[in-house]
């Protein structure tokens, strides 16, 4: 197994209930696992922690052979080696979609970077962008550079935060396509938190279904969807506060 | 345990440190002032107490209730009239009537009295041109009504611009409804406008009360008994510390009072709507009579808070310009912009260390850090100095005792006075500064750092880049306010070091008011420039 997580909890300072609660996962190396549930299910809190961008309140998760954070320990996310795309791509808006890209290769030789920056452009299909700024691009565009931004470092791990909430519906089901074959031939493992079930269907090797901070059901497309077409009802966040009662 | 090692360690950093210190250093005079409070009494402070407290506080409530009412009467009418309806120069108005707020109180106090008094403007053309002399009591402006006169004119745009911004963003589904359903232009004023503005005519006001309290130079200059002319006197004429310290507590308490106060009257709802999709106010053309009576209004208003003390002084200015400049008013100029620099570039450093730790943690530090950043904001200049006094006496004592220097090098120096600075306009740099940061959010931050930069790298690679403008506002705008203060810079500036606040007043109150016309000139000049700039040319763009 290439990450592993045991254990994990995690609640917001002030919250009653916890946002996250006794959550175990295993992921098999380049294997892209979805994460399906309704906003407030605890998902994008689940990609923050594995980023390192909370800190969780109990568990470990492993990377590879890291220890990202245990009891004792936390990397901070800028040592974890994890890529990550944002909902809203986060592109720098002052920076051309080129400088975009070499971001996160500081520390490679000129040579590598311009080299790496052919490779990942070639790979998104944007050849002839790489001077562009971020607003000068569409949202599909710019989904791309995001994603080339957080390949281009050749991360052990890449984090999708809903990917193509941004998206029209026409363009979603082509990218969607185009993303799998992409990170298929990268052979990074990958996590993608998403509400939308087609996208969970269409780019999943490992669905896992959360609901008020717990996994409801784990497992393949097929055996998640196979049985019963209509999963809303399982998605369905339930209000805390009946939760309780 | 280990846990909680664990998450010191991890947000353990240099900003987390650095803030740290700088929100402990922004507390000591503070804490100053609380820990002598309670010390043993002496003659001095029962006499105070006895005979002279309720004159004090009398007298300061006196002041901020009638100033409270008609800048907020004023500030909010305007607010409205140029939010809703169009007229002459109404575009002109919007960024103009916040010029008055170029004129520091004190400036105005004695350009009026200049004006108004035996040998002013209005008394000789009356005397020289139609031999006419009039009774002087009609002409004093030197007291109670007069300070509040001059208060209410040169602070109302607080309230003016604050409820503009509001009303003009927020009010415009409402105020179009009531409009369909046929309400008059005076009942909506009354029955929607001001009940839905109330938090921000409430927040407008409480920085003009704010302003009052700090004042030293208005309520000298007209002779009026209130906390800050008490300091001064308990400590210069009596030299009494103590007392000066305990009459600090009983102001602060007075203010924590007021901002209790400012929290219930704001009320529990805000009166803004969660939706981001904002339509702005469409005016409404004004035809006929109102509309040239809105320009009046307007007008009037413009002409006694700045047109009028603007040529006043320009023309004093003219008289005096060949005696003006001379090296030692160029010195002056280069200390201003010496001290007003050094203090501003350190507030905007540290604005930006708190504000950027802030954003980034969660706990206690998002909750504490900005609150105490903005307290110094609260405490009036005469309050913040006598804690800053008792404190750099007590640490020059200790460095005395140890022998590590002869003399006491610390309360004697400049350095008092930049941290004094540093203290009470830290608020104005870190709400800039603040705002740009939310505008940005924190996504690009965090997608730096996946990218493996940390937070430092963060933060001058993209955070800086893109909340460039903010923080040069912040720089600027606590530039401009030390620029013009007056009160911390009486008493902490070491010996016969002069700023053009501190010399146009010394003039002002020798009776030299004409030579107090260059100095002056150079404040107004220079604020209503970032005024123009900010209001008018950021706005547009």
């Amino acid at each position: 197994m290439f990450v592993h997580i045991r254990d994990l909890h995690f609640k917001y300072p002030n919250a009653d209930d916890h946002s996250l609660e006794a959550f175990n996962l295993t992921i098999q190396k380049g294997e892209i696992t979805t994460v399906l549930g309704e906003s407030g299910s605890g998902k994008s809190t689940l990609l923050r922690l594995i980023a390192g961008l909370e800190m969780p309140t109990k568990g470990n998760i492993m990377v590879g052979d890291h220890c990202m954070c245990s009891q004792s320990k936390f990397v901070q996310p800028e040592k974890r080696g994890v890529g990550m795309v944002f909902q809203d791509y986060a592109l720098f808006p002052h920076m051309k979609v080129e400088e975009n890209i070499k971001f996160g290769l500081q520390k490679w030789s000129r040579r590598e970077k311009k080299t790496r920056l052919n490779e990942v452009i070639e790979l998104v299909n944007l050849k002839g962008f790489e001077k562009r700024y971020p607003y000068e691009l569409s949202g599909g565009q710019q989904q791309r550079v995001a994603l080339a931004r957080a390949l281009a470092p050749k991360p052990k791990l890449l984090l999708f935060d809903e990917p193509f909430s941004n998206l029209d519906a026409d363009l979603q089901f082509k990218i969607r396509e185009e993303l799998r074959k992409i990170l298929k031939t990268t052979g990074v493992t990958s996590i993608f938190v998403t509400h939308d079930q087609d996208d969970a269907q269409a780019l999943a090797d490992q669905i896992v279904i959360l609901r008020n901070g717990k996994i409801i059901e784990t497992g393949s497309p097929s055996k998640i969807f196979g049985t019963d077409c209509d999963i809303s009802e399982r998605l369905a966040v339930k209000p805390r506060v009946l939760s309780k009662l | 345990m280990l846990k909680w090692f664990r998450d010191i360690r991890s947000n353990l950093n240099t900003w987390t440190v650095l803030s740290i210190v700088f929100v402990g250093l922004i507390l000591l005079p503070s804490l100053s002032i609380i820990l002598q409070f309670s010390a043993e009494t002496n003659e001095n402070w029962n006499h105070i107490k006895e005979f002279m407290l309720d004159t004090y506080i009398v007298n300061s409530v006196i002041l901020v209730l009638f100033v409270g009412l008609f800048s907020a009467i004023i500030g909010s009418s305007l607010a409205w009239l140029i939010s809703a309806y169009d007229f002459p120069l109404r575009r002109f108005f919007q960024w103009g009537l916040i010029l008055p707020l170029a004129i520091p109180p004190y400036i105005g106090a004695y350009t009026y009295h200049g004006i108004l008094n035996y040998t002013g403007v209005i008394q000789t053309t009356l005397r020289n041109q139609w031999d006419v002399t009039v009774n002087q009591q009609y002409f004093n402006i030197m007291n109670m009504p007069g300070a509040i006169f001059i208060f209410v004119i040169f602070l109302f745009p607080y309230v003016f611009t604050i409820t503009k911004a509001f009303l003009a963003r927020q009010s415009t589904s409402l105020v179009e409804n009531a409009r369909i359903l046929g309400t008059s232009s005076w009942r909506i004023y009354f029955k929607i406008v001001l009940p839905i503005a109330r938090a921000s005519i409430v927040a407008g006001v409480s920085l003009v009360i704010l302003e009052v309290l700090n004042d030293y130079g208005v309520v000298k200059y007209y002779g009026i008994q209130t906390f800050t002319t008490a300091i001064f006197q308990t400590w210069f004429g009596l030299g009494d510390l103590g007392s000066a310290i305990k009459l600090s507590g009983t102001l602060m308490l007075l203010i924590l009072g007021l901002i209790v106060l400012e929290r219930i009257l704001r009320g529990r709802k805000r009166f803004s709507f969660t939706t981001t999709k904002v339509t702005l106010l469409q005016p409404v053309k004004l035809k006929g009579r109102s509309k040239w009576l809105a320009f009046s209004y307007c007008m009037f208003i413009f002409t006694i808070a700045f047109i009028i003390p603007f040529i006043q002084l320009i023309y004093w200015a003219f008289l005096t310009y060949e005696q003006g400049f001379s090296t030692e008013f160029l010195q002056v100029i280069g200390n201003t912009v010496f001290v007003a620099f050094a203090a501003a570039a350190m507030i905007t450093v540290m604005a930006v260390v708190i504000s950027n730790i802030s954003r980034l943690n969660r706990g206690l530090i998002a909750k504490v850090f900005p609150k105490v950043t903005i307290l110094g904001y609260s405490i009036p200049g005469a309050v913040i100095a006598v804690g800053i006094v008792s404190l750099f006496i007590g640490i020059d004592e200790v460095i005395y005792q140890w022998g590590w220097a002869s003399s006491y090098i610390l309360s004697t120096s400049i350095v008092m006075l930049i941290f004094a600075y540093i203290v009470r306009y830290l608020a104005v740099a870190y709400n800039s500064i603040d705002s740009g940061f939310e505008r940005i959010g924190i996504h690009f931050t965090e997608a730096s750092r996946m990218l493996g930069n940390n937070v430092t790298k963060s933060f001058f690679k993209v955070d800086v880049k893109l909340i460039r403008g903010a923080i040069f506002g912040g720089f600027i705008l606590a530039f401009i306010d030390i620029l013009k203060e007056l009160p911390l810079t009486l008493i902490l500036r070491p010996f016969n070091f002069e700023t053009l606040a501190t010399n146009a007043f010394n003039y002002a109150t020798n009776e030299m008011i004409h030579e107090a016309a260059i100095p002056s000139i150079l404040i107004v000049c220079i604020s209503a420039i970032s005024i123009y700039f900010f209001h008018y040319v950021l706005e547009r763009e």
